[in-house]
Order: C-alpha cells, then sequence, then structure tokens
C-alpha cells in the first residue's frame, strides 16, 4: 500500500530546485522525451507522484535512472515547471535511498558535513604521510640522487628509509583498503537498490535464468551508455565517454596496476603506461572543462541548476587531475621536493573523493544507472513471462 | 447607520513589471490621517506564509477589516479569509485595492495608489468615483474595425439614430467570423448570421462604412475627438463597380488570398471573398504589376466601365468629429511556425485551423472538400478540390496558448472550435478517423458542455494529453503523445494535423494604443477600466472596447460587449455627456468624490 507523506515535497527541497506544484499534467514532457517507452513514462508520472506525496513509490521506481537529462522536456515544458531537473533531484534523492548507511543522505542534506569530511579525511592522509612517510632529508641536500638516468625524478623513493618496493607496497595496500572498503559500501548499496526494487515487489519473482539472460544489459550500458547517445547531443555522448573511459582506465591503473603505472623509470611517450595515462587526463580534463564553462554560463538548461554536490564533484576531479598532471611535469623536470609534497596533496585531495563521490554521491550512478537498466529488463521479463503464462492457462 | 470597522492595510510587494516603484513608506505614512486604521503591514515577505502570525495581530489590534493593496491583490485574499477565520472574525470582510491597474501615463504612482486606497477604503468602485465628471459629447461615433463586434455595435448605435463612421483597414467588413464555415455550439452558418448585418451596414443611412481604411491620428477631447483616417487608395471606383469580375479574369497576377488563409490565390485585382461588403473590387498595389513596374493596365482596357478604374489614384486623407471612439481591432492569430516542434511551413499537411476553416468552407479554395495538400506542375504545395481526402486526422489543442514559452492566457475559443472542426470534418469525410489531443476541455459556455459530449459521442477520440512533437515518416505524420488517462505513450499516424492556434492581440495593437492612449495588460490586451464591473470603457474618457481586442472571447461574448459599449455610447449621447479622461481629472477630486459618496451610504 502506499501511504501518502503530505511533507514529502519539504524533504526533497535539499535535494535540488524546481516548480513542480506548477505542473498541470499535459504530458508534454513525458511525450518530448527520446527515452520514454510503454514500461518507463516519465518524467509527468512522477511529478504527479511527488504532488501526491507518494515516497514510497517513488523511492522504489527506477525511472529516474532512465532518465539521461537532454532538457527537451524543460526547455518546452508549457508551465515551466522544470521536470528534467526533477529527475535529476529525484536521482539524488534515490542516492540517498539506496544508501543505507545514511551518509548520502547528511551530505545532500548539508554542505558542511561533506566538506568537513572531506577536510578531515585530506588532512588524516596529509598527517599519514608526514608521520610515516615523511620526504628523506637528503633532497634538499642532494637532490640528484634521486633522479634516475632518464633524468626523471624516483618517485617511490622519496620517503625517508623506506626502499621503494616498500613505500610502494604501502601506497598499494592503502590503494586497496580503499577500494575495498568503497566496493563494499557501493555493493551493499545495490544489494539494497535490488532488495526495494525487486525483491520486497510481490508481483516480481525473477527467475535465475532471467538473471542470467540479461546480464549483458549491465554491461553495455555500464560500458558504454546507448541510452545517452539516444539523447539528441551527440557530441556530449562522446565527452561523457570520453571521461568515463578516462577515469575507469586510471582508476584501474592506480588500483589493479599501481607497480606498472608508479614506476621509478621514466617511459618514452610512446609506451603504454604513458599513452593511457594521457588518453585519461585528456579525456577527463576535455569534459571538465567543457562542463566548467556551460555550469557558469548556465545556458545549456541541463546545466543551469547546480546542486552543491555537483559543484564539489567537478572541483575535486579538477584538482585531482591538476595535481596529477603537475607530479607529471614535476617529475620529468627532475624537482624531487616538489614531486614528494604535490603527490602527498594529490592523494589528500583523490583518495576523499573517492571515498565520498562513489558510494555517497553523484559518481555511484556508474553504478546505479546500469543496475537499474539491469532491474527494469528483469521486470519486464517476468512480467512478459507471467502474461504468457496466464495466458496459457486461460486458453 | 452603518458602523466603520477598524481595518488592516496589507501592502503585498509582488514583483510586476511597472515602471515606477511604488514608495511604500510615504503611503503608509499618508495612511495615518484615516482613523480606522490600527494596523498597517509593510514587509517584503510575499505571498505571507504564516496565517498563525497574521490572526494573532487582528486578535492584537481588534482589526474587522483587511485591505490588500499591491500588484493583483485578490491572489493572496484566500491567504487573509483563513487568517481572518482563525482570529474569530468575518472571513467576507477583505477589500482590494489593485494599485497598478490601469495607471495612465505619466502619473505618479504614488498619487495614484492614494486615490485607490482611499476609494477602496470608502468602499467606493474606483470607477464610479469618476462617472459624474463629463465633457459635453459630440453625437457622432468612430468605430474602429469592421469585424462582428465592430459591426454590431455600429448597428446598435445607428438603429439609435446616431452617425457612425465604422473604418475597416481591409478591403471588407466581416473580420474573421466571415472566414468560419460554423459557429459552435449551434452548427449555425457563420455567414448565414454575419452576412445580412454586413448588407445592413452598408446600406444603412446611418453608418459611413470607411473600408481600406486606417486611423491614422487622433486629436481633442473626450467628446469632441478630432479623427484623421487614411483612406488608402482602392483603385477601382466603389460607386461606379459592377463587381462583374471581368478584370480579375484578365489580371495576369497571382497572389495568396489573405481571406482564404493563403490556401488558395487571388489576382492583385479583386474582391476579398464573394460576400464582401463592399461588394466592389480593389487593387492590391504591394502585388499590382502596373503600380510596381508601371507597366500593364489590362484591367483598365478589359473594365466594361468607364473610368471605373484608376490606377494613379492616391491615399487620401478625411478627417472627422466624433464624440465616442470604440475600439474593436479583433485579434490575430498565433503564429504557429514559431513552435518547431510540429512542423508547420515544413510538413505541408499540418495546417492551422483557420486554413481547416476555409477547407472545411463550401466557399473555401476546395468549395468545401477537405483534401490534403498536393503539388502542382510548379511544385508550389496548394489545395486542389480533386486530390486525395485525408483518412485520419487529429487536433492539437494549446498551440501557443497556455504556455509560458508563448502565451500565458487560456485563448477561450480554442477547444470549442477544435471539437466544432472535428464534428464537420465527420460530416464532409464519415469514414476519416479523428483525434483530439488536449491538456484541459475547455466547454465553459450555454449549451458548451453538451456539444462537447454529443462530439465524444460521435465517435472522435477525445484523448487527454498534449502532443509533444511531430515528425514525418512514410508520407503520414507521426505524433507522438502520452495518453494521460490509459496511462500510456501513443504514437498515432495520421494523414493531416490541425493545430488549433490561441488569439494573440492584433499587430496594430500598440499603435492605437499608443494613438488613443490606452493602457495595455501584461499579456498585450487592451485595458478595460474594471475587469468584473467596467469592461467595456476604458479610463481614456469616451473611448470604449468591444470583441477580443479586450482579450480572448467566442462570437456571443464579442456581441454582448460590442452591444454593451454601444449603450454606453448612447447613454453618454442622450445624457449628452461624455467621462472625462482619468488622467485629466485631479485625484484629490477622486478622494473627495469617494469619501462624498461613502458619507451618503453610511447615512
Amino acid at each position: 500500500m502506499n501511504r501518502i507523506d503530505p511533507d514529502f515535497k519539504e524533504k526533497l527541497k535539499p535535494f535540488g530546485v524546481g516548480n513542480w506544484a506548477e505542473c498541470f499534467h499535459c504530458g508534454n514532457c513525458t511525450a518530448t522525451c527520446p527515452l520514454t517507452d510503454e514500461s518507463h513514462l516519465f518524467p509527468r508520472k512522477g511529478i504527479r507522484w511527488l504532488q501526491m506525496g507518494l515516497k514510497k513509490k517513488i523511492s522504489r521506481n527506477l525511472d529516474p535512472w532512465m532518465c539521461y537529462y537532454c532538457g527537451d522536456c524543460s526547455e518546452t515544458c508549457p508551465r515551466d515547471a522544470n521536470p528534467g531537473e526533477l529527475m535529476m533531484t529525484l536521482r539524488r534523492y534515490l542516492i540517498s535511498v539506496y544508501d543505507w548507511t545514511g551518509i548520502s543522505r547528511l551530505f545532500y542534506k548539508n554542505k558542511i558535513w561533506e566538506l568537513g569530511f572531506i577536510v578531515i579525511f585530506a588532512l588524516l592522509i596529509v598527517s599519514a604521510f608526514f608521520i610515516f612517510l615523511p620526504p628523506d632529508p637528503a633532497i634538499i641536500s642532494n637532490p640528484g640522487a634521486f633522479i634516475n638516468a632518464q633524468g626523471g625524478v624516483m618517485i617511490n623513493s622519496l620517503s625517508t628509509g623506506l626502499g621503494n618496493e616498500q613505500f610502494l607496497r604501502i601506497i598499494e595496500t592503502g590503494d586497496l583498503i580503499m577500494a575495498i572498503t568503497v566496493g563494499l559500501l557501493l555493493i551493499s548499496n545495490i544489494f539494497n537498490m535490488w532488495y526495494k526494487v525487486i525483491l520486497s515487489d510481490p508481483d516480481t519473482r525473477v527467475p535465475l535464468f532471467t538473471y542470467v539472460k540479461e546480464f549483458w544489459r549491465l554491461i553495455i550500458h555500464f560500458a558504454v551508455q546507448p541510452k545517452l547517445s539516444k539523447c539528441d547531443d551527440k557530441k556530449y555522448w562522446l565527452g561523457h565517454f570520453l571521461l568515463m573511459s578516462g577515469y575507469t582506465i586510471m582508476f584501474i591503473l592506480i588500483v589493479g596496476l599501481l607497480p606498472k603505472f608508479q614506476v621509478e623509470n621514466i617511459y618514452p611517450w610512446y609506451h603504454w603506461q604513458r599513452i593511457l595515462g594521457y588518453y585519461a587526463t585528456f579525456g577527463i580534463l576535455l569534459f571538465l572543462v567543457n562542463v566548467f564553462i556551460r555550469r557558469i554560463r548556465k545556458n545549456d538548461i541541463k546545466l543551469q541548476f547546480s546542486h552543491g554536490s555537483d559543484w564539489l564533484f567537478i572541483i575535486l576531479l579538477f584538482l585531482t587531475t591538476v595535481t596529477g598532471i603537475l607530479i607529471h611535469i614535476l617529475r620529468l623536470n627532475g624537482n624531487p621536493l616538489a614531486t614528494y609534497y604535490i603527490y602527498v596533496a594529490h592523494l589528500a585531495i583523490l583518495v576523499p573523493m573517492i571515498m565520498v563521490e562513489v558510494p555517497f554521491s553523484k559518481w555511484s550512478h556508474l553504478a546505479y544507472r546500469p543496475f537499474a537498466i539491469y532491474f527494469s529488463a528483469l521486470k519486464k521479463a517476468t512480467a512478459e513471462k507471467a502474461m504468457k503464462t496466464s495466458l496459457a492457462t486461460a486458453i | 447607520m452603518r458602523r466603520t470597522l477598524t481595518t488592516g492595510v496589507y501592502f503585498s510587494h509582488t514583483a510586476n513589471n511597472h515602471s515606477q516603484s511604488l514608495d511604500y513608506k510615504e503611503l503608509c505614512g499618508y495612511l495615518q490621517i484615516v482613523p480606522e486604521i490600527t494596523k498597517i503591514w509593510n514587509s517584503s515577505e510575499n505571498p505571507p506564509t504564516d496565517p498563525e502570525h497574521f490572526a494573532e495581530e487582528i486578535r492584537k489590534n481588534n482589526i474587522e477589516r483587511i485591505l490588500i493593496a499591491g500588484y493583483r491583490p485578490g491572489f493572496i485574499k484566500p491567504f487573509f479569509a483563513k487568517a481572518l477565520q482563525k482570529a474569530e472574525k468575518a472571513a467576507e470582510n477583505i477589500i482590494l485595492a489593485d494599485i497598478f491597474n490601469g495607471i495612465p501615463n505619466g502619473m505618479p504612482l504614488n498619487e495614484w495608489a492614494k486615490a485607490k486606497l482611499i476609494c477602496a477604503l470608502s468602499g467606493i468602485p474606483f470607477d464610479i468615483s469618476l462617472l459624474s465628471e463629463h465633457n459635453p459629447a459630440q453625437s457622432e461615433t468612430l468605430i474602429i474595425g469592421g469585424g462582428i463586434a465592430g459591426i454590431q455595435a455600429a448597428l446598435e448605435i445607428a438603429n439609435s439614430h446616431h452617425k457612425v463612421y465604422l473604418v475597416e483597414k481591409t478591403g471588407t467588413i466581416g473580420g474573421h467570423m466571415a472566414m468560419f464555415d460554423k459557429t459552435f455550439p449551434t452548427l449555425d452558418c457563420a455567414a448565414c448570421i454575419l452576412t445580412p448585418k454586413m448588407v445592413e451596414v452598408s446600406q444603412h443611412p446611418y453608418i459611413e462604412l470607411m473600408s481600406y481604411s486606417e486611423v491614422k491620428s487622433i486629436s481633442g477631447m473626450p467628446g469632441n475627438y478630432r479623427v484623421e483616417i487614411l483612406k488608402k487608395a482602392r483603385r477601382v471606383n466603389v460607386k461606379t463597380c459592377t463587381g462583374c469580375g471581368t478584370c480579375a479574369e484578365k489580371c495576369p497576377t497571382s497572389v495568396k488570398s489573405e481571406f482564404d488563409q493563403g490556401t488558395s490565390l487571388r489576382k492583385a485585382i479583386y474582391m476579398p471573398f464573394p460576400q464582401a461588403v463592399p461588394n466592389k473590387y480593389l487593387i492590391d498595389a504591394d502585388s499590382c504589376r502596373y503600380v510596381q513596374t508601371g507597366k500593364c493596365g489590362v484591367c483598365v482596357k478589359v473594365c466594361p466601365v468607364e473610368n471605373c478604374i484608376d490606377l494613379d489614384e492616391k491615399d487620401q486623407v478625411v478627417e472627422v468629429n466624433a464624440g465616442n471612439v470604440i475600439v474593436a481591432t479583433g485579434f490575430k492569430p498565433f503564429e504557429a511556425s514559431r513552435m518547431e516542434q510540429y512542423g508547420y511551413g515544413k510538413y505541408p499537411n499540418v495546417i492551422t485551423s483557420l486554413e481547416m476553416e476555409r477547407l472545411v468552407n463550401a466557399a473555401g479554395p476546395t468549395g468545401g472538400n477537405i483534401v490534403l495538400r498536393s503539388q502542382d506542375k510548379k511544385g508550389n504545395w496548394i489545395f486542389d478540390a480533386d486530390s486525395p481526402q485525408p483518412k485520419s486526422l487529429a487536433l492539437i489543442h494549446c498551440i501557443g496558448s497556455r504556455d509560458e514559452n508563448y502565451n500565458k492566457y487560456c485563448s477561450r475559443v480554442c477547444c470549442m472550435y477544435s471539437l466544432k472542426l472535428a464534428h464537420l470534418i465527420g460530416e464532409k469525410i464519415p469514414e476519416a478517423e479523428v483525434f483530439e489531443y488536449y491538456i484541459d476541455m475547455r466547454a465553459y459556455g450555454k449549451g458548451y458542455e453538451e456539444f462537447y459530449k454529443r462530439i465524444e459521442e460521435e465517435g472522435v477520440h477525445i484523448i487527454r494529453g498534449k502532443t509533444a512533437k511531430i515528425d514525418e515518416k512514410n508520407n503520414r505524420l507521426l505524433l507522438r503523445t502520452e495518453d494521460i488517462e490509459n496511462d500510456r505513450m501513443l504514437e498515432q499516424s495520421v494523414d493531416m494535423v490541425v493545430l488549433a492556434v490561441g488569439l494573440e492581440p492584433g499587430s496594430d495593437t500598440d499603435k492605437i494604443s499608443s494613438m488613443l492612449g490606452i493602457s495595455r495588460s501584461d499579456d498585450g490586451w487592451f485595458e478595460e477600466s474594471d475587469a468584473l464591473s467596467n469592461t467595456n470603457q476604458t479610463l481614456s474618457g469616451g473611448i470604449l472596447l468591444a470583441g477580443t481586442c479586450q482579450g480572448p472571447k467566442d462570437i456571443p461574448d464579442s456581441v454582448v460587449q460590442a452591444s454593451a459599449a454601444a449603450s454606453s455610447v448612447i447613454q453618454s449621447i442622450m445624457q449628452k455627456g461624455v467621462p472625462k479622461s482619468l488622467a485629466s481629472i485631479p485625484l484629490e477630486d477622486i478622494k473627495q468624490k469617494a469619501m462624498e459618496l461613502s458619507a451618503v451610504n453610511k447615512d
């Protein structure tokens, strides 16, 4: 049963903006959307549920994830009700619903919490470095000792009293701990989503076979976002793809392949390690600069209403990328002390960013979107099967 | 004797697009002189949110009545009704003062506001306190616009034996109504109602019809206006032309017919439509070969009447005197190509409702045969009576109306005329499937809801949901709509789409507004002196409004308003007095008058 929560509109306010009370239900948004289909009629229905305060219905609904926000609905809305932004807001809300720890809700509701978390985490990393892995005093007296045969800084030898292999192992262990924590949180959140969307729905009993049969969707939609390319702006898809693939490559490089990525040698520019690094940096930076400009100019309807979490995400990613580039330049220039400090700063931004963004904030959509499409396909397949069975028995 | 109620005044600081801003502090100071006011709220919190807090203050100051002053104060009236109720006072004791409404150009806003506040506090409608100020009136009346409203007003005044100048800018009177096939909800033939009236106008001894003319300037004062009228050169003598049509047969130039909304062609020398009044030909200088190049003159050669066509005729200016002016300039249909998602102008079979009116009309370009547009030998898209008929049609409501991106208001007539067109299509092509896509069905008038039900029963598919876009696919039009009541997406292929375009203020509205000194409301229509109790007068003395120039309305309402305007005119002629323009009355006098009237009331 759906209970009405009259204050739901108020509760949704911290997650975004919108004039949804304006909606007079003409259906223009649903009909203009290139992604609506029989099983997902949005955004109008979502606005209806919101106006009625059907909180439970909204929190178990997958429609917001089907929207890739091209902004057509908001542009042509006869009431300026901004349905596109509502979908964005509901996605933020759903992220907080799936997150069983409640941290996500805290972050969305109050910027201080989020910022505080990031600052404290960054300070922890900085102090850990200065206590356990301080810079070698010899860097100042004899910088030449930290330069390799190619004239670059040997990045793993900068800490005092540690061999380079030992240093790398410590960093690698730290990386793994971060990845496992984030992974566990995210997986448990997806489990929560699965519970809310599939398990607690009495009408949907998905057979195991269907899970296997539809699994390809998860992979495809994670890897190349075919739905986003159906949204009218193909350039946006390309930009997003560059960002996403660049980010994924970087993540694999620093978590799984760190011993091969963070090496003492400076490889020639055409070495795969450098090519991949350059590709990722280019992809991320291109998208970021583009989004920065558009969010500031506000001439694109989908980037007009930036939530605090949107800004935080691009600022953190930008700082991470810039410090990463700086490390690279400083290493090539043979400047060991600056390399050390920037390296610490890089990690002090990177680690809290991943800890906050991936399980609790904007980035979790990398998992929720493909899973939503997967779950939706499961529901659809089950419903179709049930329909066939009931037809067969009827005959 | 009525007791004075203790009053609280609330200033509503609503944002509005008025150029002057109000000095609220000064107004608060001014209201100190009124003894019954015990509390003034002058807060920028708008709209107010906490009725409990106001109820508390109402109780504390023992307020029995509340005056809400500001821009459109009625919007927050329910809030104060609630607050009064909570304070256990009579909730109906709320008065409104719309300070920004109808202010004449150049009037200081604060002074204007004071007059309005005093009138409101005295319980005297603002325009009533103006009434007794009169200028002596001339008995002639000028009517601008010869549509149904102008015709109706002209006949009413002329039938009471007063002179009327009816100025019409096109070559015929009749306006938009002449283009319609049938009228809703009775499905009467529009021409059968209109044409006798048109003929009556042309033959009436008290009406001087000036077609193909425009008001050039207006001067003088209420009761005695001097009007300069530009009589554009018709180049055909109205007195001698017999309307035989030989000239048009031979004329070498064809252009799109305005009367047929471009669905047919007319010659450079033409009669707008067969029942035109005056039933005479005229020459369109913009397309006439002789006027443009100096070489042609075929019409002069073939004309059987001597000296009837004078290709070198020049525009003339005539001057008339008028005591009252009725503005009946009408509307223009919304330009459908502005909404690119519907492909008007891109897909040949997406047409507007007015084009459809011409297609269904037996006197229209196809003789009443609804056909698909086809290409002629030169590749132009035309309506050919022999082309195939559409087998499925869709009508989309609210094109350009009720839309924040275009016009916010409801155009009032589109729902009903769409239903009417759906019926007429069914009459002409019984096997056609007709779909109507609407947001809300506004069948608000006498017999209208019944008409809606009737059309629904006739088998028209009436679907709640606004079509969002039209694409062309396999030579058919594909409409995407959310079928809200059945909870599904609809992708409907049809042969022809009719866009129910809304009404917009006519293109001359701006010019006429500044010429006559009458204000326009936010959405561009001429502003009446009181939206409820005086919808045909303006705050400029002797200038009245009739028909759609004041706001979208249907034929019955236009006729009613025209008659009302005519009655105001006749009244002023009988009383030999025209109200002064508001701008010329000292505000002190208005306040004085309001207080006098209210004193009479109390006794």
